[in-house]
């Protein structure tokens, strides 16, 4: 399959800004999705509200765009309704994270079969800019000039503690390391997700001395560690703070039972 | 197998300018037709593809670019010969 018969060509050029990491995200899905053979026609893309949640508009298959914070919501409905279809979930971290929170752990508990793909870009930037859940402590946006006092929420480790199967973090820097990832999360059963912490540089590194994509690509690759490493170190905990470090790596793999089998959904059909 | 930018997709973000490990791009400085100074393709003959006939060794820039603009293409026998 061409790029561009997974995409549709007459969307082209697309909404995101120049740099964003939202259009990396999308090339690695693509590479990860054409090696697979999946087919497209029987896959479901779901999106909620949000810069990261538009990717299954531009994408040649059926989506879904649903209400803010609800994509996971709306992807189990249609899992249990229609077995036979894949779900894909696209979503951001203000939509994944803050507003649909308790779907996003509640699915990882109830671990329904899908892989949800979460482009974390440390604050909400399409509405200008705002502190969110995972922007860094002492890190400035718009509704906090002097510096975020709150430390953020380490959502890989959230979905490990919820009961996800399949948990990983990259960043937009590690290209083939995330279509790897991705290509592992296509083919879980069970909950896959994936964190992809990605440059905002209109919003958020613009504020933060940032300006240009890639100074915050060079971030990444300066604080990121690897977690099979961190492991061995002394400290074992994952560092919350985006700003001291980011621990990437794949976080779980594990085959628990998951929604489908318990409640038999296929014997109803 | 070289690479190639095109013009109506690229934002000028300069992500390959800066994740090419070969320094194959650089920074433009003529205006596109969409309204961007896009990067160019200066030295395609240090890239890692270059004549190794459709065999993928790197592909940071094809993965990284945000905006889909860059592509692999076959290069000119004229080119081979280099």
């Amino acid at each position: 399959m061409e790029l561009f018969e997974f995409y549709r060509k007459d969307r082209w050029p697309h909404v995101f800004c120049p740099g964003c990491g939202i259009g990396t995200v999308m090339n690695c899905f693509y590479r990860a999705f054409n090696e697979l053979e999946l087919p497209l026609d029987k896959t479901a893309f779901i999106g909620g509200i949000g810069c990261s949640s538009r990717i299954p508009l531009y994408i040649n298959s059926d989506a879904l765009h649903t209400t803010h914070g609800r994509a996971i919501a709306f992807a189990t409905g249609l899992r249990l309704a229609k077995p036979e279809l894949k779900t894909v979930v696209f979503t951001g971290d203000g939509d994944l994270g803050a507003i649909g929170g308790n779907h996003f752990i509640n699915g990882c508990r109830r671990n329904v079969d899908m892989t949800v793909i979460c482009i974390n870009n440390n604050i909400y930037g399409m509405t200008g800019g705002q502190a969110s859940i995972t922007t860094p402590h002492d890190y400035q946006s718009t509704t906090t000039p002097y510096g975020n006092k709150e430390y953020p929420f380490d959502l890989a480790e959230i979905a490990v503690a919820a009961g996800a199967n399949y948990v990983a973090r990259w960043t937009t820097r590690h290209v083939h390391e995330l279509t790897r990832s991705l290509k592992a999360a296509l083919q879980k059963k069970g909950f896959a997700f994936v964190e992809v912490v990605s440059q905002c540089p209109t919003n958020f590194g613009r504020r933060n001395k940032m300006a240009d994509p890639t100074q915050m690509l060079e971030w990444f690759r300066q604080s990121s560690v690897r977690r099979d490493k961190t492991k061995a170190a002394e400290v074992d905990h994952v560092d919350l703070n985006l700003a001291g470090q980011i621990t990437i790596g794949e976080f779980v793999d594990r085959n628990r039972e998951c929604y489908e089998e318990l409640i038999g959904v296929g014997k109803h059909g | 197998m070289k690479p190639v930018i095109d013009l109506k997709l690229c934002k000028a973000c300069n992500i390959c300018v800066y994740i090419c490990p070969k320094k194959c791009y650089s920074k433009g400085a003529d205006l596109s037709e969409i309204g961007y100074f896009a990067a160019v393709v200066s030295a395609a003959e240090k890239c890692y593809n270059h004549n190794r006939d459709g065999k993928m060794i790197c592909e940071l820039c094809v993965l990284s670019c945000p905006d889909q603009a860059i592509s692999w293409h076959p290069e000119t026998e004229e080119e081979k010969r280099k």
